[in-house]
């Protein structure tokens, strides 16, 4: 029997992971995900593990190199939204992107609404995580932290912009404490690795 | 990764992926190599392994070769990249060497 349910994490991949984890765990297999939908099967319970990456940053090409990477250790990949938007023609410009990925659309082969890489695995009792080393982990989670330093710019120019209406500037400046808050978030991780990196060196 | 910062010594991920690399691997069976040959003390995450591979072929010390599974093909270490590991093999054996010749004293 299959279940479907109806999620929206934005940025928040832990949050996604841990969710998809906790279904696992009652019995329920992801096989197939739309923009808020997320479709499930009966399976043994805690059968599969999940870890959701960010990959808003690279370009499509790259994006399916590393998807068939993943697969080619069996496991389960799939495309994932990160931003809920319906429009049927997109064209949306990511500064921090690798080239190749700076002009992202809605089109089959390009990133728009592919920001995110939902990877599922067989449990085997040890933890799934798709970073392990220091170094490498620094560096994605700098690499997170750019669409929050754009976002932050963004909202903040809107906030100043609309100023004389009060209520969208507010909603704007929230927006951008926001965006600000997940970049210290990020920062402090990447401070701490560094710490242990230094530590272990 | 931070190969040869300090003294040229290589991270213990890229070693072990260089020696793995003596032999085509996949990506896959890479980490099943580093796992058996660390007793699982070292488990490497999928996404740090791609990055590690991308960077060492960019260096040249290793390249895509032989049969490929879809478009993921093995890889295999260079003459460059044995130069390396060789070069890795003498500052280790000199570590031991040197620790060995210190500890052992004082035991």
């Amino acid at each position: 029997m299959s279940i479907v349910r109806k999620r929206f994490f934005f940025g928040f991949m832990e949050s996604q992971a841990k969710w998809l984890n906790s279904m696992s765990d009652k019995g329920y297999r992801l096989t197939e995900c739309g923009k808020l939908n997320y479709r499930f099967k009966e399976c043994e319970p805690a059968k599969y593990r999940y870890a959701v990456e960010y990959i808003g940053d690279r370009s499509f090409e790259e994006a399916e190199k590393y998807r068939e990477f993943l697969e080619s250790f069996g496991y389960r990949v799939f495309y994932k939204n990160m931003n809920l938007d319906f429009a049927t023609y997109k064209l949306t410009f990511r500064p921090w992107a690798d080239k190749g990925g700076r002009l992202s659309s809605n089109r089959p082969d390009s990133t728009y609404n592919k920001e995110l890489l939902i990877v599922e695995k067989k449990d085997d009792g040890k933890p799934f995580r798709l970073h392990t080393e220091s170094d490498d982990m620094i560096g994605y989670y700098r690499r997170l932290c750019h669409p929050w330093y754009y976002s932050a710019f963004i909202f903040a120019l809107f906030a100043v912009l609309l100023w004389p209406n009060l209520i969208c500037s507010v909603i704007f400046g929230l927006l951008t404490l926001l965006c600000i808050a997940g970049i210290i978030v990020w920062n402090f991780r990447i401070r701490r690795l560094i710490k242990d990196r230094e530590t272990e060196e | 990764m931070k190969d040869n910062v300090k003294g040229g010594a290589l991270t213990e991920v890229t070693f072990f992926i260089l020696l793995a690399l003596h032999t085509p691997r996949h990506g896959y069976a890479i980490m099943q190599f580093i796992e058996e040959k660390t007793g699982g003390r070292l488990v490497l995450g999928a996404g740090s392994l791609y990055g590690a591979l991308n960077t060492l072929t960019e260096k040249k010390w290793i390249e895509p070769c032989g049969d490929s599974r879809g478009r993921t093909k093995e890889c295999r270490i260079t003459a460059e990249g044995r130069a390396i590991a060789q070069k890795e093999l003498c500052r280790l054996r000199d570590l031991v060497n040197t620790a060995s010749e210190i500890m052992e004293e004082q035991s």
